[in-house]
């Protein structure tokens, strides 16, 4: 860091001011604005548009057939008194509490595969395997793991202990909808951070193994600091893939219960949309959790965006 | 000059050629036509031999027309059929169950009052699709209803007479007690998704309310609070309590999990449908027919009917969507879905209860078949066919949460009551 940060700004707005004088800097800008176009339309075409479209049905009572009479604020109102969508929020920020085993776990798996365990090749296979499964096929084969007569009950049995209802029990059921998702998804982050943990100078651990330096202090000083942008950018991918794509798992092995247990706001607009007919009313429900959703992405890209200028 | 008259006149032969080539294409083009149907039950091989019959039928009846079946995910049918709605695109004939499936999507079918009274009294079930003025809005296919199947070989060992079956709730409870003594489950149950609650409830009001009362929760006006309905309620909780079913019901997905596990004779009785699927004809495959028995299940409270009648209705059917081009021979196609030879072989193949009188069931040699088939003609109402979606869905987890003591019937009739309030007003 031998340069201010007001310093670099500066130059950076003056290189810019060059190239925007410059005729043929132009025209390649305007090339690159031709390159980014395709993928923009697709970004237009497929989310703003019906983002939009979705923002103007939940100001109507749509019912998927009869033409949308609008109705204002009614089915913000109506959420807000909605028990149903209140567990949903509270079962949601339950399952976000859960975020630091989702990054902890896999970040301690990497970190010990990457200092050379013993198998650690297999380990990495092993632990990448579900990833690859869909949620459907991961429920599937945790529906006959994790039901009353099912193997891990069996097992329990075997070994005194009485058998729970996993799936069945409200005091269960999320935690291992949880643990199943966990378990399906943990190697995806584990790759990220090995390859994060492959940047790591092998030179600054070799000096801290010289130093006298304890593993766990290693790992603390070191290693995390200097991955400290892949645990964030992990962060973020991690938390909306728990808000988004836990539909699959909570349809095959609980359908949303036992009551609403196991339901989170992804599934009540399935819900909504799908079984009870009311697009107006699981329209509103999306417009919230996208701004949730929005809101965390935020903060969380600003909290990276503070580190890559340090 | 001659050059341009040369040009003219190839120019005219070549315009004419091209106008009779669009003319003949869009002539073919109308005699073509492919008709859509979504279901969920074209691609099951029981009912393989039905649906080639109808196709077969109407397509040599109705020539140059194609009848196309899309068998769609039953899981997410009516999601799909929303969508297809929704853009006004898709099929033009559709399968529905009969009751608030069908008449919360009459806005998108076709009214067939003046469409159907050739088959009107040869088909049964018409109100299960009928709109608020009464007017058929699909075709029956199958009557519906429910029935408690037994294992008899079970009855036997708890040392119960298999050909008594209980006629009042103190009697049902007799032989799960006794069932239970001798460790044999009495009531194989799912309700991983709430269904099993809902035949619980189903089965339980068809004796206990009178036509009047089940025409004032068809319009909402009986609460769940009401001491009727409550009592069900009620008992849904003390079965439980009372070790009626084994552990993990919210768990056990009712299709087919349940039947399975009933199948395996691992409990003594099930709540099954007629038709479609859990039926006699499937239990018969699995259990042997002289080892499977029927019986309507007792109300909870007194019987209003001196001889207990079994839960029906008109169980699926076909309509036409509003906007199908084809209109007319979309109807025509509905209607051939009831055509008696075809309903004689969805009868026989499928084991489905036929909406058509005129089939010949007198060959059936099942025993419950036979006691299925002679309740038919003096039937009680199918509750929760008539129950809005909202209440059926909150009933799903209030159920769940009174199996987990989550809590209490009175909490629980308590939000029913708003539900349905809810669902009234709209």
């Amino acid at each position: 860091m031998t340069e201010t940060l007001p310093a670099t700004a500066t130059k950076r707005r003056k290189a810019t001011a060059a190239a925007h004088a410059d005729p043929g800097s132009r025209s390649v800008e305007r090339f690159a604005y031709l390159f980014v176009l395709p993928a923009l339309a697709l970004v237009v075409v497929f989310r703003i548009v019906p983002l939009i479209w979705g923002l103007g049905y939940s100001f109507t009572d749509y019912d998927g057939m009869s033409a949308p009479r609008f109705v204002g604020l009614d089915n913000y109102i109506g959420i807000a008194h909605d028990p149903v969508f209140l567990d949903s929020l509270i079962n949601m920020l339950i399952l976000l509490a859960t975020l630091p085993i989702w990054i902890g776990l896999p970040l301690v798996l990497a970190i010990l595969i990457h200092q050379g365990v013993p198998g650690g090749k297999l380990y990495r296979a092993v632990y990448f395997f579900p990833a690859v499964l869909s949620s459907v096929i991961v429920g599937a084969i945790f529906n006959v793991l994790l039901r009353y007569d099912g193997s891990f009950n069996l097992f329990l049995k075997a070994l005194g202990f009485s058998a729970v209802d996993w799936l069945g029990n409200s005091s269960t059921a999320l935690a291992s909808l949880i643990a199943v998702q966990l378990w399906s998804t943990f190697g995806m982050s584990l790759l990220i951070f090995l390859a994060g943990l492959s940047t790591v100078p092998s030179d600054m651990l070799e000096a801290a193994k010289l130093d006298g330096a304890k593993l766990t202090q290693t790992w603390w000083y070191i290693v995390i600091p200097s991955i400290r942008p892949i645990i964030e950018f992990a962060a973020v991918v991690t938390t909306i893939g728990m808000l988004t794509s836990m539909f699959g798992l909570i349809y095959v092995l609980t359908a949303g219960g036992p009551g609403t247990s196991t339901i989170l706001p992804e599934f009540l607009i399935w819900l909504e949309q799908g079984k009870m007919n009311r697009p107006g009313y699981a329209s509103a429900i999306s417009m919230v959790l996208f701004l949730m959703m929005a809101g965390l992405a935020a903060i969380q890209i600003r909290i990276m965006s503070r580190n890559a200028d340090i | 000059m001659k050059t341009m008259n040369r040009v003219l006149r190839s120019g005219t032969i070549l315009a004419g050629a091209i106008t009779a080539t669009l003319g003949a294409m869009s002539i073919a083009a109308a005699e073509d036509v492919t008709l859509t149907v979504w279901d969920w039950k074209s691609g099951d091989p029981t009912t393989t031999a039905y649906y080639d019959k109808v196709k077969a039928d109407f397509e040599a009846a109705h020539p140059g027309t194609t009848v196309k079946f899309v068998m769609q995910p039953h899981d997410q049918y009516y999601t799909l059929l929303g969508t297809a709605i929704a853009a006004s695109k898709g099929p033009d004939v559709v399968l529905v169950h009969g009751g608030s499936q069908a008449k919360e999507r009459i806005a998108a079918l076709t009214n067939l009052s003046d469409k159907v009274a050739d088959i009107k009294a040869r088909v049964a079930g018409w109100d299960e699709f009928a709109g608020p003025d009464g007017s058929p809005y699909a075709v029956p296919i199958s009557i519906q209803g429910l029935a408690v199947y037994y294992n008899k070989e079970l009855y036997k060992k708890a040392g119960l007479d298999p050909e008594k079956t209980p006629k009042t709730w103190a009697e049902l409870k007799e032989v799960c007690e006794k069932l239970k003594a001798t460790e044999i489950t009495c009531f194989a149950l799912g309700n991983k998704e709430g269904y099993g609650a809902d035949f619980f409830y189903s089965s339980a009001a068809a004796n206990a309310l009178t036509p009047e009362q089940q025409a004032a929760w068809t319009a909402g006006d009986l609460k769940w609070s009401s001491p009727e309905i409550k009592a069900i309620v009620q008992a849904w909780v003390d079965t439980q309590k009372d070790g009626w079913y084994a552990e993990g019901a919210n768990s056990t997905a009712k299709f087919m999990d349940e039947y399975q596990s009933f199948e395996r004779s691992e409990n003594a009785n099930t709540i099954g449908l007629l038709s479609d699927v859990a039926h006699w004809k499937e239990f018969d495959e699995f259990l042997e027919p002289q080892n499977v028995g029927v019986y309507v299940m007792p109300p909870v409270t007194a019987s209003v009917n001196q001889t207990l009648k079994m839960p029906l209705a008109g169980g699926i059917g076909y309509g036409v969507t509003k906007f199908s081009p084809h209109q007319d021979l979309a109807i025509a196609l509905a209607k051939s879905f009831a055509d008696t030879p075809a309903m004689q072989i969805f009868f026989e193949a499928a084991g489905a209860v036929p909406s058509d009188t005129a089939v010949d069931t007198s060959k059936v040699e099942s025993p419950s078949a036979k006691v299925v088939l002679g309740s038919l003609s003096n039937g009680a109402g199918l509750l929760h066919n008539n129950t809005s979606t909202a209440e059926t869905e909150e009933w799903h987890r209030q159920s769940q949460m009174l199996f987990t003591g989550e809590t209490t019937v009175d909490k629980a009739v308590a939000r029913l009551d708003e539900v349905q309030a809810q669902a009234k007003k709209k």
